[in-house]
């Protein structure tokens, strides 16, 4: 199958006044062609970072990566300049952000906002333009097309500016799409109109997707294969048949056993205890096992290594020769 | 099954009002529109619905946070709609509420044992000198402990400040609170030990609960009715178990039917609205769901529908199943 995005053991600081914090701390993982790929996790676990450093989006002045690199197809994208980047982003890579209000210029019409990456990537002349936005909109179900182009946002609902984020993001016939919670602030009726969409427009198009999220039903819905992080790791990685079916990380096992679905009604959910340790804290060990219930000493002191099983990967002692799974 | 009646709203309405000018009329938003229901000692009652419904507004009118323009809220046979401010106040002690942001409702200035005493201050509940044990009883209760008594709101996770909202409602043992999506702004982890110390609170002191969410995953978790609203009116009110295994309102039906599935090999028969929820400002004529809803019919468009009862608990509001009407086959 051919790769078209790869991270290798990425790493980023971020320094504030001198304070050095690590949120990425060696995440690999690799998108295959027209694939839907999940990245899961709470908040505070490094996958909005890690995205924006694949769009090189991440604050020059404060951030660093450190190590690790960024292919894009066989082309490293990590190095690239501000200009060389500009290339990219919005035209083999494209981005969907969470917050359709604020991801969208409230002074400028919809037509204005989507015909900039045509103008930029393709150099299409003003008439082309119209109806290449009006046909792009009604791809995307957007109904009286040609009167929402003179619109401005606010004009629109939730659901159809993430409509129109949508657009702005496949104008140039993206090969990656990066979806960074699509659905957090929808309704669960929108939320189901979106999904669908994206699915839709993943057949018709042979596009690759990443959908950032930390609702494991859109995951369970939507996409082919899952990354879970956790505090600036991946802990697992897996098919989305093998992740629901058999989990292998103890903070996979608690995530999918805390959903109210998997509880008895009324009955106590199973939660993991505790909280996700702070960004600022350094840890020898594995971060998860301060609330792991597997724990050991070594758990505490070495960081664990990935054991790989066909297509499952896992980064935890307990799967290694000597470790023994409860 | 005979059960006492805690609160009881009826025709409850309340209309926000937006200035359009000096010349032109005010324009209403009809919130919440002639809604009425009950609610029973130790229940835990739900209201689901999408943003804008008028759920939030409910919840804040029953508290007389926002005056109702009619209608009647009674608790303990008082109607606290037509309550002074003082009056009102009064009785707060037995109404408290949780809100949804933990991130704003706590104020960041004190600390958290100025938080968690201003209510025994302010309603002059016990003792001076018993108060800071009682503080650390509640504290024990929620899972933090005398530790961070010292502490700010900044210091604490979103989990964490949950809970202080939670210690600063249940500290005068309230009988009725009103939960305003207490755990969507938490991640999955924390959600579920945040639910947890709902359900053992609730336990404990004999709470009963008005739990407002959009997660209908946590609402047929942990609650033991439910009311669907749509458009600041209530469609379908029912048991979780009855709402859940056999929805009557088409728009119930479809609601349900969105919610992600819990494994990827589940199948779901998904009912797609079309278009969005109208603005409130202008709702459509006769039943407010009559655009978006496939079984639409002329009268729907014309007449608002009044209530069917399938049994004690089941109500629906929808035309297809007026009396004489044909039980629909789906």
């Amino acid at each position: 199958m051919e790769t078209v995005l790869t991270v290798k053991d990425l790493n980023i600081q971020f320094t504030k006044d001198g304070e050095v914090t690590k949120p990425i701390r060696g995440v690999t993982f690799h998108v295959n062609k027209s694939e839907i790929l999940g990245i899961v996790g709470e908040s505070g676990c490094g996958k909005s970072v890690t995205t924006k450093a694949v769009m090189g989006l991440l604050p020059k002045k404060s951030s660093q990566i450190t190590q690790g690199e960024i292919l894009l197809g066989e082309q490293r994208i990590d190095q690239l300049s501000d200009k060389e980047m500009q290339h990219i982003r919005g035209n083999t890579i494209s981005m969907i952000f969470q917050e359709p209000m604020t991801s969208l210029n409230p002074v400028f019409t919809i037509g204005q906002q989507l015909s900039e990456p045509l103008k930029r990537h393709q150099k299409m002349p003003k008439k082309e333009r119209r109806t290449t936005i009006i046909n792009a909109l009604r791809s995307v179900g957007i109904p009286r097309a040609d009167e929402i182009i003179d619109e401005y946002p606010h004009q629109l609902s939730g659901g159809m500016r993430q409509r129109v984020m949508i657009t702005l993001a496949l104008l140039c016939n993206p090969d990656i799409l990066i979806a960074d919670e699509p659905t957090t602030a929808l309704d669960v009726t929108i939320q189901a109109q979106i999904l669908r969409l994206l699915k839709a427009l993943r057949q018709e198009r042979e596009m690759s997707i990443v959908m950032i999220t930390h609702d494991l039903g859109v995951v369970a819905e939507l996409c082919d294969r899952v990354i879970v992080m956790y505090a600036g790791n991946v802990v697992e990685e897996a098919l989305i048949n093998d992740l629901f079916d058999e989990p292998l990380h103890p903070y996979t096992q608690g995530l999918i056993r805390s959903l109210p679905n998997n509880n008895e009604r009324k009955s106590r959910l199973y939660s993991i205890e505790g909280n996700v340790p702070k960004v600022t804290e350094q840890m020898l060990g594995c971060a998860f096992a301060n609330r792991c219930e597997f724990a050991t000493e070594k758990c505490v002191n070495s960081a664990p290594p990935t054991v790989v099983n066909g297509n499952h990967k896992v980064r935890c002692w307990l799967l290694t020769e000597d470790g023994v799974m409860a | 099954m005979t059960q006492e009646i805690i609160l009881s709203v009826k025709n409850l309405k309340t209309y926000y009002e937006i200035k359009q000018g000096m010349f032109k009329p005010n324009k209403v938003i009809k919130a919440v529109d002639d809604v009425s229901f009950d609610v029973y000692k130790g229940e835990t009652l739900a209201l689901v619905g999408e943003s804008g419904c008028g759920k939030s507004t409910i919840g804040r009118t029953i508290l007389n946070l926002t005056q109702a323009t009619s209608g009647e809220v009674l608790f303990n046979d008082k109607d606290l709609t037509t309550l002074n401010f003082n009056e009102m106040r009064s009785l707060r002690h037995r109404l408290q509420m949780i809100f949804q942001d933990p991130y704003a409702s706590l104020n960041p200035k004190k600390t958290i044992l100025q938080i968690v005493m201003e209510p025994l201050k302010v309603h002059d509940k016990y003792k001076p000198q018993e108060r800071l044990q009682k503080i650390i009883e509640i504290l024990e209760i929620v899972g933090l402990s005398e530790y961070h008594l010292e502490r700010y709101p900044h210091e604490f996770s979103g989990g964490q400040r949950q809970r202080i909202g939670i210690a600063r409602a249940v500290i005068l043992h309230p009988d009725f609170i009103v939960a305003d999506e207490p755990v969507s702004a938490l991640d999955v982890s924390v959600q579920s030990q945040v639910i947890n110390l709902m359900l053992d609170v609730q336990k404990q002191l004999g709470l009963t609960y008005l739990f407002i969410s959009h997660d209908l995953s946590v609402v047929q978790h942990m609650t033991d009715r439910v009311a669907v609203m749509y458009l600041g009116r209530i469609v379908e009110i029912a048991t979780t178990e009855e709402l859940f295994d056999n929805p009557k309102h088409p728009y119930t039906k479809a609601l349900l039917s969105a919610v992600p599935i819990s494994h990827p090999q589940e199948k779901s028969n998904r009912i797609l609205l079309t278009g969005d929820v109208p603005s409130p400002a202008n709702p459509p004529t006769g039943c407010t769901f009559h655009p978006r809803c496939e079984f639409a019919t002329e009268l729907c468009q014309q007449q608002s529908p009044s209530a069917t009862h399938f049994s004690a608990s089941h109500q629906v509001h929808c035309h297809l199943y007026q009396e004489g009407a044909n039980e629909l086959c789906y």
